[in-house]
């Protein structure tokens, strides 16, 4: 004799509350809320990642920030899957620790874009995500992940790449690495190539830390080599990870979403050659009219797309890790460029120098990468003069 | 008033009282047996319930023991998945096997360095990729005659199954990533990786039938959505179904030498949002040739950075994927089947396509017999009169 025999059960509901949540919270979705800035933390174990999100987690900044502890490595378990019909594997965030200042602090072993939406979807939104890679991490395969397309209309965006370096020990992770922190060794492509070349050649910003440890001269060096790397990021010189200002530092960077004159100024002057492996190269061109505009992207897409400069067949074993530029347009309006590796993006520039366009008469575009420097810095300007002359 | 378009809203017929003596509309109030079974059973109220009890318990025992496994899942439209799925499927030996038809994971795709390099096939791969998507076209039109009311979709993964037998092809859907079914089926709400299960389709359904052979060491792929009985005379199925046709028509039209990738979605939202229907995001096209999916990425959203264009030798997918409301997804707690996030219906098409020298090659294109095909917009008379 089963239940089933005795008197009817009561009714329940179907879904009852929860189908009036699930509504609600699709209108919620649809709404245009504000996104959350993410960076990317990159160093070797040692350059004193931990110190700095330790002081950034424990700091008073009035900030609920969520620090990411990515247990990725640094190749292959991270393609991204999410944007092919593929995507089946995705395991979520599992722990978080909650801390005082507002800020959680939690481990994923996938830190795709929807990881992380998710996450704010189960935890509230944060003002702020930090990333923090594994010491060997690539960033030229991490930030396409977050460098999410418009048109995806993501809760999130990436604001900027920070590379933390260690003072002391840079010299050596960059000249004579060992084991994994190699990418290429001497002789093959040129120079050898260290995971901190890349580092800082993507970096938006670049911490020195542990400064105390090194003499003046040893730190003077230390920083002149790495902006010989990367001349378009910022570097900031620390101790023990306290950045006196976050803002501008390690949050909201908006490394992304600007380029700003002053930016390519400085990267634009003239470089010293002290690093071998990567160089910049700063193309420059006049004022462009639509099909100038056409003949550009086509340009880019050759480059970026294909490493290929057009007429210059010859310039070979070079690779772009980072790109930032300015157009002028006909009517004085401006485009930006952002680049990192094969992937850019030509969006609308807010003048943000105010455009007196005196002393930014044409465009700019700053190239950094590997073998990048001398001859294929002039082939660049001479195949971009070429390409845009018919136009 | 009747020149304004309806507004977007998928209004779910009024739920009636299962009571055989009873005409009311029913609440939100479901037998709690029924639910446990992952069926649906509303009624008006205990008293209703109460009367009815001594018929309608006897629905519970001629049930059979077809279930939903997440019971407690917060679905969000009315489809239910409906279990145990068939055992998998075999395949003989005779038949060639990509690479993770044993355990599962495409290893061959996972490549890291130069991810957005697009092979160009040569005049031979060519030929392999034509003669796949033939045979892929052959056995999807197989499996869309079988798609009527009644039918359950495990039946249509058979067919497709031994389809893809008899024409010497593995289904490249079988065990990718581990997925369980041999063909994706994907009905009203789901947009897409349905897995095909017990639930026999019902009258008004829009289907989506999902095929990829692999046949000679390379990949086919394509799929269509079909009107299940009288569902052709649902204007609101009906938008959706054949604006989705028309985004791939429409984006299939600017492939050719040159093209870009990144331009595609664009035409795709234009024609979509013309309709006041909506472009999913999550999933896109994909590059086909030795593998199943590869460079490059095909967004069907406008607005991206995609890498690449188009050469002569590529084959790739577009498949748009179109919505009546929202465009935002989510996936059943099987890790598959993705639904819309409002239960609202989408709808789905896709060609491999091949590059040529100077425009595009369908090879998934449709037969002078294939079934389904556009219909006409319904007209108002037609019954869903607006009241």
């Amino acid at each position: 004799m089963d239940d089933e025999d005795d008197a009817p059960p009561m009714l329940v509901s179907a879904d009852g509350t929860d189908a009036v949540d699930a509504s609600l919270s699709g209108e919620m979705e649809d709404m245009n809320v504000t996104k959350v800035p993410i960076s990317i933390i990159t160093g070797y174990l040692g350059a004193g990642k931990s110190t700095l999100l330790n002081y950034i987690l424990t700091a008073r900044h009035g900030k609920k920030i969520a620090v990411i502890l990515n247990e990725f490595g640094n190749t292959t378990s991270l393609e991204q899957k999410p944007l092919t019909v593929s995507s089946a594997d995705s395991s979520l965030a599992t722990e978080w620790l909650d801390l005082a200042n507002g800020c959680i602090c939690c481990s994923v072993k996938d830190a795709g874009v929807n990881a992380l939406e998710s996450l704010m979807a189960r935890r509230g939104a944060f003002d702020y995500i930090l990333l923090e890679t594994t010491g060997l991490a690539d960033p030229g395969n991490i930030a396409p992940v977050f460098w999410v397309d418009e048109g995806l209309g993501s809760s999130i965006y990436l604001d900027g790449i920070v590379a933390v370096v260690d003072a002391g020990g840079l010299g050596r992770e960059l000249d004579e690495p060992v084991g994994e922190e190699a990418v290429e060794h001497e002789g093959h492509g040129g120079k050898a190539l260290s995971v901190a070349h890349l580092q800082i050649s993507h970096a938006d910003v670049v911490i020195v830390n542990k400064a105390d440890l090194v003499s003046e001269a040893q730190l003077a060096a230390v920083v002149a080599r790495v902006r010989a790397i990367n001349s378009l990021a910022s570097v900031r010189v620390t101790t023990r990870g306290r950045v006196d200002a976050l803002e501008g530092s390690v949050l909201d960077l908006h490394a992304y979403d600007r380029v700003r004159r002053e930016d390519l100024d400085f990267a634009a002057k003239g470089h010293s050659h002290l690093d071998k492996a990567i160089g910049t190269a700063t193309v420059r061109f006049g004022v462009l009219g639509e099909g100038g505009m056409g003949a550009l992207d086509a340009w880019l897409r050759r480059v970026l797309w294909e490493s290929k400069v057009p007429g210059f067949e010859g310039a070979v074993g070079w690779e772009v890790h980072r790109a930032k530029g300015r157009v002028r347009l006909e009517g004085g309006r401006v485009k930006m460029l952002q680049g990192v590796r094969e992937i850019f993006e030509l969006i609308d520039g807010v003048d943000v120098d105010g455009g007196s366009g005196e002393e930014e008469q044409g465009g700019r575009i700053v190239f950094i990468g590997r073998n990048i420097s001398g001859e294929t810095a002039e082939a660049f300007q001479k195949s971009l003069d070429t390409a845009l002359a018919g136009v | 008033m009747d020149q304004a378009p309806a507004k977007e809203v998928t209004v779910q017929q009024a739920r009636k009282c299962e009571g055989e003596d009873c005409g009311n509309d029913a609440g939100a109030l479901q037998c709690p047996t029924c639910q446990k079974l992952g069926k649906e059973s509303y009624f008006c109220g205990q008293e209703c319930f109460k009367r009815n009890w001594s018929t309608h318990k006897q629905l519970h025992k001629s049930q059979n023991s077809h279930f939903n496994p997440f019971p407690t899942y917060n679905f969000s439209g009315s489809l239910r998945p409906s279990y145990p799925l068939s055992p998998r499927r075999k395949v003989p030996d005779s038949i060639r096997l990509p690479d993770y038809a044993s355990h599962g994971i495409p290893k061959s795709e996972q490549v890291f360095v130069g991810r957005n390099r697009i092979k160009i096939l040569t005049k031979q791969e060519q030929d392999g990729m034509r003669k796949v998507c033939r045979l892929a076209r052959e056995v999807l039109d197989i499996a869309a005659r079988e798609a009527k009311p009644g039918v359950t979709t495990d039946h249509i993964d058979k067919v497709v199954h031994d389809a893809c037998m008899e024409r010497n092809s593995y289904p490249s859907p079988l065990n990718y990533c581990h997925f369980p079914k041999s063909v994706c089926t994907s009905p009203n709400e789901v947009i897409c990786h349905g897995i095909p299960d017990q639930r026999p389709l019902q009258d008004g359904d829009i289907l989506n039938i999902d095929v990829t052979l692999y046949h000679g060491g390379f990949h086919g792929d394509l799929n269509e959505t079909y009107y299940i009985g009288k569902a052709d005379q649902d204007p609101d199925s009906v938008r959706v179904v054949e604006t989705a046709r028309d985004c791939l028509e429409e984006s299939i039209k600017l492939v050719k030498p040159g093209a870009l990738f990144r331009d595609y979605g664009n035409t795709i939202e234009k024609v979509a949002k013309a309709a006041n229907c909506g472009v999913v995001k999550t999933y896109c096209g994909h590059g086909i040739n030795q593998l199943f999916h590869c460079a490059p990425n095909v967004p069907h959203y406008a607005k991206n950075k995609a890498v690449g264009e188009a050469k002569p030798g590529m084959c790739f997918t577009i498949e748009p994927m179109i919505t009546l409301g929202t465009h935002k997804d989510r996936t059943w707690p099987d890790d598959w089947t993705s639904v819309t996030t409002d239960g609202s219906r989408t709808a789905q098409f896709e060609h491999t396509l091949l590059v040529t020298e100077d425009g595009v090659e369908v090879l998934t294109a449709r037969l002078a017999d294939s079934p389904g095909g556009k219909v006409p917009m319904p007209t108002a008379t037609n019954g869903a009169a607006t009241s």
